[in-house]
């Protein structure tokens, strides 16, 4: 049980009217900046400056409902007198939800609501650690069940596994609208934590209203919430010539309409050192560590908004134009056996988009709309060569990868969501959910691909891609509310167009394939709570994976189309129990699917390659967190993840042997380990000082099928080696990091220190990509909000 | 607080003693024998990276047989192998699929490990064009390879120590004899893909390729007919270019076996025509004591075996007059060639061309890189391997064509090569 506090002093008697000020703090009496404080409808809200305070002056005396609220903590309602002196509060609030003397309290975080609500996720708190010179990627290998790949480092690729399921299994989202409509410029890569209020991972049953295709996993970036007018910047500068900057601003007006914007710039060389083979004058391959050359990463993102919100047509209209710039280095193709040396890959987008929400009350309708206009290009045309130590060698041929390039290739990408809800009852309630999403995709690549038998550009030819993915879900609540059940169905539709040829196929240019395929889907997920520390939760869910653009266009590249590809299916269940008290939270889940049709991608003709529906998986699986509070000054979390992903359905044919294998390239058992501290008036007067230390595990996997009884014996297959000799293993890997962070007592500014890889240990991704070694970062913040 | 910090630093230490108290568990003993039956499958169908294992066996496999054991060797590019005496190599790195020369390590406990590796001097040029490690063996110091890096030269090496620095035969000045100053010619290279030796006169394709994206020299030629130097290795000279006529794609890097001696000496040539899906495939000749394309034989793909080019010769194995073939009994298209079963083993009587079918063995997926026949203890061995799950290598019996299965493999891919050697 936590609390909130609230300290009524009288500090004076004074005449009428009067002023009433007063501070937020959270529990630890750490002052919170930007918190919303109202007392009725007639006085203008004030929010907490960089000292926590607030004022309402000239304030008559009479009954206030004193509010307060701050993103990350539970509401404070309590109804005062104010009798015209001056008057000092102090109200401290909770991450909890509880009830305490003298203070009244209703709801829960949001944090908390998401975590406790029926259909599970995972809540990575961003704002909690928005300080700490950290990527999202980083935070989200911390959470159990979770696995973040990036093939290599700042900026580059990111892979998200949940429950075993990932690449297109995954489906990612800001505040509830496909990510994909940002067109690359945003995303768990590359978004600075600070411009996001959290992240939430849904694992198994995916809420209709984030009106997804996701087979057992979703991730949801829910952006910063804003209240009255705030400047937010931060740079960090770190190893490798990395620089990380960030602004924010936001105002808004006392007649409802506001005005922000929203920008980060991404730079580094990731030069760090990698452990590379180069040639000898015997043409042995010997081992060598050099840095690397050609790996720089730089980006930017701007978005810009304006609306109003809380009329009486409009609880909130927003219009905002995004864009973004990235330019890449590529240093090496999928796996590091040779080094590039002028390969790029560019992509730069203009995204307008429209929100409209409003509550008519039981009905609440939020429309969204938007319109991306994505340019990408690969630039390979250097007519030579490169080794690991940056010495260029003449050739004759153009590009130095096996497929030159100068493509521009435009996507035109429109995306409507509506979400309508419906309050029938205090008890029961429907959400129906429906997204549009239109593709369309066309360029030019001199070097590119040729119809077979022409000089007909095959990017030349438009391809279309659309897909309509509508839910519906029933909640009710029984029990005295300690019963949730969430009753879903789900339509998903696609359809394409396009030219079905590459190199060998006869094709008619004139024969535009088309495809198309609707499906359903059913879910239901329950919750029960026992007290006040006890929660049960348990769901099941049928649901479909669309094929994606890529799966079924192909890449321009090796990678032939196939427009007769159809979704995969996946019966997913998950059953959970969640333990809180003051001093402990521990959660444990399962998990439990089975995946047919996995779209995985096969050799065809040499050098060609095709996504084909193919194998099925069956899995479970078992995650546990727990979090122990020891005082005020440290907390404790560990957590652990194992799964057992293997190949099933395989029938009796050449590749029989493979039933039962694990799933490949999947990490299979993961754990994390970290320590927080919190320590106040360390060097002054309510200064903060919070020093933490990471440690994160990954068992050895591998990157290919070996037989089952060829595992690792041990418990769980958690110790030994396989018993056949494995070439295509990745290690066990051990990741420590710490770092600390100051906040000044009187200026809103705090500075972070972190060492990345204290031990400088071997790290490997995708395909053993090495990671960076040991790195260190310091990054600064500053945060204004200042009262309307 | 030091007693928080304590409990902290337990917990910590507790857990990281949990995670890292692995060990290793010991290497199944093996039986020590001087003989190895080595063993080559293919397990790619996801992977792209023609994933796969080699196992030794001591006996001769009999029955059904699992190629994934203790003593395995699990890697990349299982997708054939050439080999020399007691020697095998690969020209696919087993840690990462990277083109060179991998020499293949066999125990005489029956462990398989990779060896050696000879790299292109360019790795990205190797990368980029390929066909680096395509080798011929002159004898157990000297063979020759191709090398992207200087495309139009022939490197040596030494297939012993595994080791360059001989040098290397500059067919730079033949390769510019044709095309001068032909815009269309986007690369050239000589032996990428053919490199034979017979009667101490190395044979080196010419490629003169139209292509310069994916797979570059391959399917791509720029000429009608193809080219072939031919190097006198008393002195490493070039001596002169032949040519097979109206045809195109020769060979195909030399773990395609595309290219066969027979018993009288005379080498047989298969050329895959004009694109991957076939047209104006050929199967050329040299007899055993001429240095010339023989113009009076060619066995044609439509004119003597079908009458349409609709699909190609993928490897010849040549004894005693006779070829054994695999040929497509469905018109080639992208999607099939890989992938279907549609390869049917033919026994071709050189003098007459007759095409005759072997029974017994099924019609399967191509054998493409892999081993369709050899000979191991006086026995010639087909591979049958089909998508429904036959894999093994079957007995041919030239008297009445058929063939019987001599052993079956239910774990570790398509069956791609049987070899057998004495540990040395």
């Amino acid at each position: 049980m936590v609390t909130a506090l609230a300290i009524l002093m009288a500090v004076y008697v004074h005449g009428q009217p009067g002023t009433l000020t007063g501070m937020v703090t959270d529990e630890q009496g750490n002052v919170l900046v930007g918190a919303s404080v109202t007392i009725g409808g007639a006085v203008s809200p004030q929010i907490t400056d960089h000292a926590g305070r607030f004022a309402f002056a000239n304030l008559p005396s009479g009954n206030y409902t004193l509010r307060v609220t701050h993103v990350g903590y539970a509401e404070y309602i309590e109804t005062i007198r104010f009798d015209g002196r001056k008057t000092e509060l102090t109200i401290r609030l909770s991450a909890q939800a509880t009830i305490l003397e003298g203070a009244t309290v209703i709801g829960k975080t949001e944090t908390q609501q998401i975590r406790e609500q029926a259909i599970r996720a995972v809540v990575v708190d961003t704002r909690a650690v928005a300080e700490q010179p950290t990527t999202l990627a980083e935070l989200m290998n911390r959470a159990p069940g979770i696995r973040i790949r990036q093939s290599g480092g700042l900026g580059n690729a990111v892979d998200v596994s949940v429950n075993g399921f990932q690449g297109n299994s995954v489906q990612y989202f800001r505040d509830g609208i496909p990510l994909e409509y940002l067109g690359g410029g945003y995303g768990i890569n590359n978004v600075p934590i600070n411009l996001l209020e959290r992240a939430e991972v849904y694992k198994g049953v995916v809420p209709v209203s984030l009106g997804g295709d996701a087979l057992g996993g979703a991730i949801n970036l829910v952006t910063r919430q804003h209240i009255g007018s705030m400047l937010d910047i931060s740079y960090e500068v770190a190893s490798f010539n990395t620089h990380i900057a960030n602004l924010s601003a936001y105002h808004h007006t006392r007649s409802g309409w506001f005005v922000g914007f929203d920008a980060f710039y991404n730079y580094s060389d990731n030069d760090y050192n990698a452990d590379v083979e180069v040639v000898n004058e015997n043409a042995n391959l010997v081992p060598a560590t050099v840095p690397l050359f050609h790996n720089g990463y730089s980006h930017y993102f701007l978005e810009t908004y304006a609306g109003v919100s809380n009329t009486s047509w409009t609880d909130e209209l927003r219009f905002s134009v995004a864009h973004y710039n990235m330019d890449r280095e590529s240093q090496h193709p999928a796996l590091m056996t040779n080094p590039y040396g002028a390969l790029t890959m560019h992509n730069k987008g203009w995204i307008p988009s429209l929100r409209y929400r409003k509550a008519f009350g039981a009905f609440a309708v939020d429309q969204f709309i938007s319109y991306s206009a994505v340019d990408r290009s690969r630039i390979d045309t250097v007519r030579g060569t490169y080794n690991w130590y940056g010495d260029f060698t003449p050739h004759t041929g153009i590009g130095e990868s096996p497929r030159p390039s100068l493509s521009a290739v435009d996507f035109n990408n429109i995306i409507a969501r509506t979400n309508l809800g419906y309050r029938i009852s205090e008890s029961h309630s429907l959400n129906a959910n429906i997204i549009i999403n239109h593709n369309r995709r066309i360029g030019t690549d001199p070097y590119g691909l040729r119809f077979a038998g022409t000089d007909i550009d095959v990017l030349s030819k438009e391809a279309i891609y659309s897909k309509t993915i509508a839910g519906m879900s029933w909640e009710s609540k029984w029990l005295d509310e300690r019963l949730v059940n969430q009753l879903t169905a789900k339509f998903f539709r696609f359809n394409t167009r396009g030219i079905n040829g590459f190199m060998a196929n006869a094709t008619d240019l004139d024969d535009y394939t088309t495809s198309e395929n609707n499906n359903w889907g059913i879910g239901n997920a329950v919750k029960y709570t026992l007290g006040d520390r006890h929660l049960l939760r348990a769901s099941v869910e049928l649901t479909n994976r669309l094929p994606r653009e890529n799966e079924l266009f192909g890449d321009n590249d090796t990678r032939a189309p196939n427009f007769d590809l159809e979704p995969e299916r996946s019966l997913n269940a998950n059953f959970g129990y969640r333990y809180q008290s003051s001093q402990l939270t521990a959660e444990v889940g399962t998990f439990y699917r089975k995946t047919k049709g996995m779209i995985l991608l096969v050799p065809v003709q040499p050098p060609f390659a095709q996504y084909q529906n193919l194998d099925s998986i069956r899995g479970y699986g078992v995650d546990i967190d727990l979090t122990y509070q020891i005082g005020q000054v440290l907390q404790l979390n560990t957590n652990a993840t194992w799964q057992d992903n293997r190949m099933v359905d395989i029938g009796d044919g050449l590749y029989k042997w493979i039933e039962g294998t694990r799933l490949r390239n999947t990490p299979y058992f993961f754990a994390n380990a970290a320590a927080v501290g919190n320590l106040g008036s360390v060097l002054s007067t309510n200064d903060k000082l919070k020093p933490y230390l990471h440690w994160n595990f990954i068992r050895e996997f591998y990157l290919n099928h070996i037989p089952r009884d060829a595992e690792p014996d041990g418990f769980l297959g958690l110790f030994g080696q396989a018993k056949v000799p494995v070439t295509n293993v990745v290690p066990n890997q051990h990741l420590v990091s710490a770092g600390i962070n100051y906040f000044f007592a009187t200026q809103p500014i705090s500075v972070a220190f972190e060492m990345k890889n204290i031990a400088n240990s071997k790290l490997y991704d995708y395909y053993k990509i090495q990671r960076p070694g040991r790195s260190f970062h310091v990054k600064v913040n500053y945060h204004l909000t200042k009262k309307r | 607080m030091k007693m928080q910090f304590s409990r902290a630093a337990i917990a910590l230490f507790t857990a990281a003693a949990l995670f890292t108290a692995c060990t290793k568990d010991d290497p199944a003993p093996g039986q020590d024998s001087e003989t190895k039956y080595v063993l080559i499958t293919l397990s790619d169908r996801v992977t792209g990276t023609k994933a796969g294992f080699i196992s030794a066996f001591d006996e001769m496999p009999t029955g059904a047989i699992s190629n994934a054991t203790a003593g395995s060797l699990e890697g990349q590019g299982m997708g054939g192998w050439r080999t020399y005496g007691n020697n095998i190599y690969k020209m696919f790195r087993t840690e990462d699929y990277a083109t060179g020369i991998e020499k293949i390590n066999i125990a005489a406990d029956g462990t398989v490990t990779a060896g050696q590796f000879i790299s292109s001097k360019d790795q990205a040029a190797a990368a980029k064009y390929f066909g680096t490690g395509n080798f011929v063996i002159k004898d157990d110091d000297t063979g020759y390879y191709w090398d992207a890096a200087e495309p139009t030269k022939i490197q040596k090496f030494n297939p012993s120590s595994m080791t360059v620095s001989l040098g290397s035969i500059d067919l730079t000045e033949v390769l510019n004899e044709r095309g001068t100053g032909e815009d269309g010619i986007k690369f050239r290279s000589a032996g990428q893909k053919l490199l034979a030796i017979k009667g101490n006169k190395l044979y080196a394709n010419l490629t003169y390729a139209k292509n310069d994206a994916s797979q570059i020299g391959f399917f791509d030629d720029f000429f009608p007919d193809v080219y072939i130097a031919v190097i006198d290795l008393q002195n490493e000279t070039y001596e002169k270019t032949i040519s097979i006529k109206n045809t195109g794609s020769i060979t195909y890097i030399n773990e395609n076996h595309m290219y066969d001696y027979d018993t009288n000496g005379d080498l047989y040539i298969v050329c895959q025509g004009r694109s991957s899906i076939g047209g104006q495939s050929k199967i050329a000749r040299i007899k055993a004591n001429e240095t010339d394309i023989d113009a009076t034989w060619e066995l044609d793909y439509a004119a003597d075996y079908t009458d349409d080019y609709n699909g190609k010769f993928v490897g010849v194995f040549a004894k005693d007059g006779k070829l054994i073939l695999t040929v497509n009994t469905e018109p080639l298209t992208g999607s099939n060639i890989n992938s279907a079963n549609i390869w049917k083993f033919y026994a071709v009587d050189v003098a007459t061309k007759d095409f005759t079918e072997i029974t017994g063995v099924p019609v399967g997926t191509n054998p493409g890189a892999a081993m369709a026949a050899v000979e191991v203890d006086g026995k010639v061995l087909l591979r049958g391997s089909t998508v429904g799950g036959e894999n093994g290598y079957y007995e041919y019996n030239p008297s009445n064509q058929t063939a019987t299965l001599a052993f079956s493999v239910n774990a570790g891919g398509a069956v791609s090569g049987f070899h057998k050697i004495e540990v040395q």
